[in-house]
């Protein structure tokens, strides 16, 4: 079975793709020892089963609210086949925040390019096939109150399981990027982190000072060497 | 230039500056007040505002607000 999770910011239609996905039928519970709803549902497209995993719909992938955190825990640690991002494509500036942080994290990506036709509506020309050859993933145009498109989205979901490729790299030039590999390479003597997580995100979040990760550096054996690499 | 919290319904602007630390910085730029980018209130003070902001509607109580300097855009 493939394990896809589902996320985008608020409000780009991520219910509805939901329920198209599966019909409606979902397991709701809760997310461990949080308040939030955790939905489960399944899919079976080309007779591939998937499991569908609804995260709370998010703008950044920080650590700061409950919700970031959740979303974020569950791709770092559970590891999900697929990623389906639900991008609003009337507002692809504000939305492709999210998926940056996507790729930053090495997670399997599908952009799922939804409201197309409310940016067709809006007069936007966007040329699908330059901007999944810039992000480095598949990109597929859909309307979820229509349904367009969701056959070409559960293709290319399961396409995406069977090839997993690495995400492209984003660079931050030469000074920053010489320090991400410092401490990346101080990160890269502790096996257990290696085995966990992305090094790379990793540095980056510590760059950041994201909290989450300087508390799981902080249990590292090799903690003094990543933090002499920080300053 | 005057804080966003000092705006009044309807009133637009650009964002000029954010003053705070480095997390309220990063949460507000995440949220779309980035340097430049045009905002719009829906419903002023006093207390918390509801602004326009790249699209989406986002509330701010008061004391964020006043951090977020903005000027005048007259349309």
């Amino acid at each position: 079975m493939i394990r896809v999770a589902l996320i985008g910011n608020p409000n780009v239609g991520k219910s509805l793709m939901f329920n198209n996905l599966t019909g409606g039928k979902a397991h709701v519970g809760n997310w461990p020892g949080k308040t939030v709803e955790k939905k489960v549902g399944v899919c079976v497209h080309r007779g591939v089963k998937m499991e569908i995993i609804d995260l709370p719909g998010t703008y950044s992938l920080t650590a700061r609210s409950v919700d970031e955190l959740i979303a974020r825990n569950f791709i770092v640690e559970e590891k999900p086949d697929v990623v389906v991002d639900i991008v609003d494509a009337s507002n692809l500036e504000r939305n492709l925040y999210l998926t940056l942080q996507l790729l930053e994290l090495e997670a399997n990506v599908v952009v799922a390019l939804n409201k197309f036709d409310v940016a067709r509506a809006l007069g936007y020309d966007i040329d699908v096939e330059k901007l999944s050859k810039l992000l480095g993933v598949p990109v597929i145009p859909t309307v979820a109150t229509t349904k367009e498109g969701i056959e070409e989205l559960k293709d290319a979901i399961i396409e995406a399981a069977r090839r997993k490729r690495r995400p492209p790299r984003i660079e931050y030039g030469r000074e920053i990027e010489e320090i991400i590999t410092a401490v990346e390479e101080a990160i890269k003597k502790d096996v257990t982190l290696v085995e966990r997580y992305p090094t790379r995100w990793l540095a980056i979040k510590l760059l950041e000072g994201d909290e989450e990760v300087l508390k799981l550096v902080e249990k590292s054996p090799y903690r003094d060497e990543i933090m002499e690499a920080l300053s | 230039m005057m804080p966003l919290a000092m705006m009044r319904d309807g009133e637009v602007g650009r964002v000029v500056a954010v003053y705070g630390g480095r997390g309220l910085m990063r949460r507000l730029a995440e949220l779309g007040f980035t340097r430049g980018e045009r905002v719009k209130v829906l419903r002023s003070g006093p207390g918390p505002i509801l602004v326009l902001v790249k699209g989406s509607r986002v509330a701010l109580g008061h004391g964020v607000a006043m951090k977020i300097l903005v000027s005048g855009d007259r349309e």
